[in-house]
């Protein structure tokens, strides 16, 4: 069964994003990327987090999770533990991810699950009506804070194995980077962390800026995104020439979260057989302490 | 002077005790749990039944530590009234005992550093010694005062040395060679000095064989046990007294079933997480305590509007805020039951001894998932953290019942799914992901019978009576209460958890003093009972006895059934369990003059 084909249940819907939105365009890039790398959707979950962007996941047919503001990326994380085999992709927006669940993200990034978590960064809050969120930049809106820089504080946390950024404008770079995540966490490699710029057409249109701003690191022959010293050098460099970072940037080995904790992961503990009666005996253990 | 001395006492005398209550105290790290818990196992040798409470008595000073432990020949709740023996390692833990002792009660005291300055009744007797000083010269360990204290202990109660002996092999051969024999050492110099003092059994408690099928367990052990057997394979926790002992029973044994226990960054997450294994089709449980509980309620409404099975362990302690964290409380009723914006349903079980932990844990799995809501168990300090001994566990007894759920075959059956469909008892059938054709859309915005977001009014309305059906519909499975006590009697008690050992106590005495009563013990605290309004009918006054301030339970039966004229409250909130004293003592001062006949 294909993504697009309908069976008896729901129908996608599109969701109501404004003409224009950034969000379309990684709406788009996941489709062709699900579609392409032949991922079963029903063995597919997509986490929405709360915002605009959160609403991403009424337009595909994967199974899907409208979950609390802030809160998509513990819950990613239970779905993975309880059934490793699942394609777990988390999408949520900057506000989303970055303030209120900036510590689940700083855990995510530490633990490394194998899940994709996908950010669409438009330096706004744009269902609350565009005030400013943790990037936007020093003026917007009369913000006086220092923006957040996501990849920075990725690249800083030493497990993590999947770093890179995005841009909706780009469908041919995003399409690619939306594929390498998917394929990193569903080789159980760890946590695929993909922020993508975003822009919100109505509050803080960046398209023009961004076009400018961005830069394909990958295209730099030189770049070596295994070098995790070397990448937060020429990552921070470029942010201080006032240009964004883009592409592959980051990829490390470290164990994943679920290896570490389960102890038979090919096995799932969604899927086990609760029946106690053959497990009597081994209840018993149990109780043998407290006798 | 020399190390040990003993008050003279005019004539050697037994004390026969069918009850029996030892306080072990002094500072944090001397080990006095540790003594209490060799003493509970030698006596459950002996054929008794043990209950154990730690730091009860603890006042004021920050050091202080203290367990008590209270053994019967019949089974018991409760830490009753009054201390025959008292272990002191310092003043303070003396202090602490003072007002408990009973005129033939014993008081070994560690005098290291002090020599025992508090006056006592000129009828207990004292043994004191250096304990601490003489292990620390002999063994080069003060911390073996434990057991040096024990050995003397065991003296002092008639129990056989081979006894004390069997209880330091059953808590340390496992710990290894040096441990074991510097322990056995110690004892072994704990009997030297009983000799040197002179110690002869003075207390006696009677001697059986030792009886089978019972356990010693805690609230919160029993909990992570049920959990494991009722078919509970994901937890995510965050340490919280008087909570913590779940999380830590079940890293260490669930990994054994092929489930997962967590320690999540924050309870935020622990129950997002929980969440998310519950969607994927897992048994999902997190535990707290009240701060805990606060974190997690942007969860539990989550859990209530998208309708996913959850269990919540919310183990009460003494609030508000951090309040007293080691200490018990009953204040979490109206937070268990109100908590969260929005209408939405929920369940509140109410286990009062460890067996009923075992079995609630399973049935709040099977309601969680039969009615598609969170499930709350609500406990309390004392429950959680006391060890009793209760009956072993019967694991035969246990029933999954895991509600709508559809598998595949189920799904080639039906021509159209939906996760939210409206039925006539408001549970709509789910599945769990990975299953072919059973797509959802799951969230907490409000949704149509699809998943999808609505603000359509009609649906709306809809939608909220239907998630509401869920708790008429979940009364017919809710736990009984069980009613104790003179079926005609017309005063009675309600009330819930730890509470239980107490009031069956203070019945007890009321009754010698000639005033009939009956208990309603509440198991579903949420939605109540008609046997709630049933007891009410059949008193003239109920006291609804909790330890909190405003008699949380009190108002919201009050909300439910009215009865305002028959209710009275029975209310203890220091910090402290319920004695039966205080039951019969707060019961006789407002009973009314025609003794609510
Ligand atoms: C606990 C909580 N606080 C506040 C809100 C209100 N709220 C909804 S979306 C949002 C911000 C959305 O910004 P972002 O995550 O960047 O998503 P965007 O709309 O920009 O895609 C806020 C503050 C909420 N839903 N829950
Ligand atoms: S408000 Fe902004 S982010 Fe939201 S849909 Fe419109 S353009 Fe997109
Ligand atoms: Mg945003």
């Amino acid at each position: 069964m294909g993504v697009s084909e309908v069976p008896k249940v729901f129908t996608p819907q599109t969701p109501i994003w404004c003409p224009g939105c950034g969000d379309f365009g990684v709406l788009a890039a996941l489709k062709k990327a699900l579609n392409d790398l032949k991922i079963p959707p029903h063995e597919t979950i997509l986490v929405g987090g709360i915002g605009c962007s959160g609403h991403i996941h009424n337009d595909l047919l994967v199974y899907g999770y409208h979950s609390l503001h802030g809160r998509l990326l513990p819950t990613a994380i239970g779905i993975k533990l309880a059934n490793p085999r699942l394609t777990v992709i988390a999408a949520g927006g900057d506000g989303d991810g970055y303030a209120i669940g900036g510590n689940h993200f700083l855990h995510a990034l530490r633990r490394n699950p194998s899940i994709v978590y996908l950010v669409m960064n438009n330096g706004t809050y744009g269902l609350t009506k565009g005030q400013p969120s943790p990037t936007a930049q020093i003026g917007f809106e009369g913000t006086k804070e220092i923006p957040f820089e996501p990849i920075l504080t990725a690249l800083s946390i030493r497990s993590t194995t999947f770093v890179a950024r995005g841009f909706s404008g780009n469908q041919v770079q995003l399409q690619f980077l939306i594929k390498e995540a998917i394929q990193h966490a569903n080789a159980g490699k760890g946590f695929a962390f993909l922020d993508v710029l975003s822009p919100c057409v109505t509050y803080n249109d960046t398209y023009a800026e961004w076009r400018k701003s961005t830069v394909d690191m990958n295209a730099d022959k030189s770049f070596d995104p295994t070098n995790r010293a070397l990448v937060f050098e020429r990552v921070l460099n470029t942010l201080q020439e006032g240009k964004i970072p883009t592409g592959l940037l980051y990829k490390g080995e470290s164990p994943s979260f679920e290896s570490m904790q389960l102890k038979d992961p090919a096995s799932p503990i969604a899927t086990q057989d609760l029946t106690p009666a053959g497990k009597i005996e081994e209840f018993k253990k149990l109780i043998a302490r407290y006798r | 002077m020399s190390s040990t001395q003993t008050t003279e006492v005019s004539e050697p005398r037994v004390v026969h005790l069918e009850d029996l209550k030892v306080m072990v105290g002094g500072q944090g790290g001397d080990g006095t749990l540790t003594v209490i818990n060799l003493l509970s196992h030698a006596l459950k040798q002996i054929g008794a039944y043990t209950y154990d409470t730690r730091n009860v008595l603890s006042r004021i000073r920050g050091g202080h530590a203290d367990g008590v432990l209270r053994a019967s020949v019949r089974p018991i709740l409760s830490i009753g009234d009054g201390l025959d023996v008292l272990v002191a390692f310092d003043e303070e833990a003396v202090e602490v005992a003072k007002e408990q002792l009973l005129d033939h009660a014993v008081v070994i005291y560690d005098n290291s550093h002090s020599q025992l300055k508090t006056v006592l009744k000129p009828t207990v007797k004292v043994y004191s010694a250096k304990f601490g000083e003489i292990a620390g010269l002999e063994l080069k360990k003060t911390l073996l005062k434990n057991t040096v204290s024990f050995a003397v202990l065991c003296r002092v109660l008639g129990l056989a040395d081979q006894l004390a002996e069997e209880a330091i092999n059953w808590r340390y051969a496992r710990r290894g060679g040096d441990v074991l024999q510097s322990n056995l050492q110690a004892l072994k110099i704990g009997f030297r000095l009983a000799d040197q003092l002179g110690v002869k059994p003075s207390i006696s408690f009677p001697k059986t064989e030792p009886k089978q099928g019972l356990i010693q367990i805690t609230g919160d052990e029993a909990v992570g046990m049920g959990f494991i057997a009722g078919g509970g394979r994901f937890y995510a926790g965050y340490p919280i007294t008087p909570a913590s002992e779940i999380l830590e029973y079940l890293q260490a044994n669930l990994p054994k079933f092929n489930g997962v226990a967590l320690q999540a960054e924050d309870e935020i997450s622990a129950i997002n997480m929980a969440l998310g294994a519950s969607l994927a089709g897992a048994r999902a449980m997190v535990a707290t305590s009240g701060p805990g509980q606060d974190l997690m309620t942007e969860g539990l409404g989550q859990a209530g509007m998208a309708e996913i099975p959850l269990v919540i362990v919310e183990v009460q302690r003494a609030g508000p805020s951090t309040g007293m964290p080691t200490k018990h409380e009953q204040s979490d009723v109206n937070h268990v039951v109100f908590a969260g914006h929005g209408d939405f349903p929920r369940l509140v079980v109410a286990p009062a001894d460890a067996s009923d932990c075992f079995y609630l844990t399973v049935d709040a799995l099977n309601l969680a998932e039969k009615y598609q809501l969170p499930v709350f168990i609500l406990m309390d300090q004392a429950l959680g953290q006391n060890t009793q001994t209760v009956p072993e566990f019967d694991f035969s007894r246990v029933n999954i019942d895991r509600g709508k759920l559809l598998t595949q075959a189920d799904l080639n059956r039906i021509s159209v799914y939906k996760r939210y469909e409206f039925t006539e008892d408001g549970v709509s059938p789910r599945t769990i992901l990975g299953t072919p054709d059973g797509f959802f859309q799951v969230t907490g915005n409000e949704h149509n019978e699809w998943g999808f977001v609505s603000v359509d009014r009609i649906n709306r309305a809809k939608i909220m009576r239907k998630r509401m059906l869920k708790v008429e519909a979940a009364k017919k499975d809710m736990p009984r209460g069980r009613v104790y006590g003179d079926q005609d009697a017309r005063v009675g008690f309600i009330s819930y958890g730890s509470n239980l050992g107490p009031i069956l106590e203070a019945m007890e005495q009321l009754g010698k003093q000639g005033f009939k009563t009956k208990f309603l013990l509440l198991r579903s605290i949420y939605p109540l009972l008609e046997e709630v309004q049933e007891f009410l009918e059949s008193v003239n006054t109920a006291f609804v006895v909790e330890s909190n301030l405003t008699g949380q339970l009190a108002g919201l039966i009050r909300r439910e059934y009215g009865y305002a004229d028959k209710i009275v409250r029975i209310n203890k909130y220091d910090g402290s369990v319920f004695r039966p004293s205080d039951i019969v003592s707060q019961t006789l001062s407002q009973l009314p003059r025609n003794g609510g006949e």
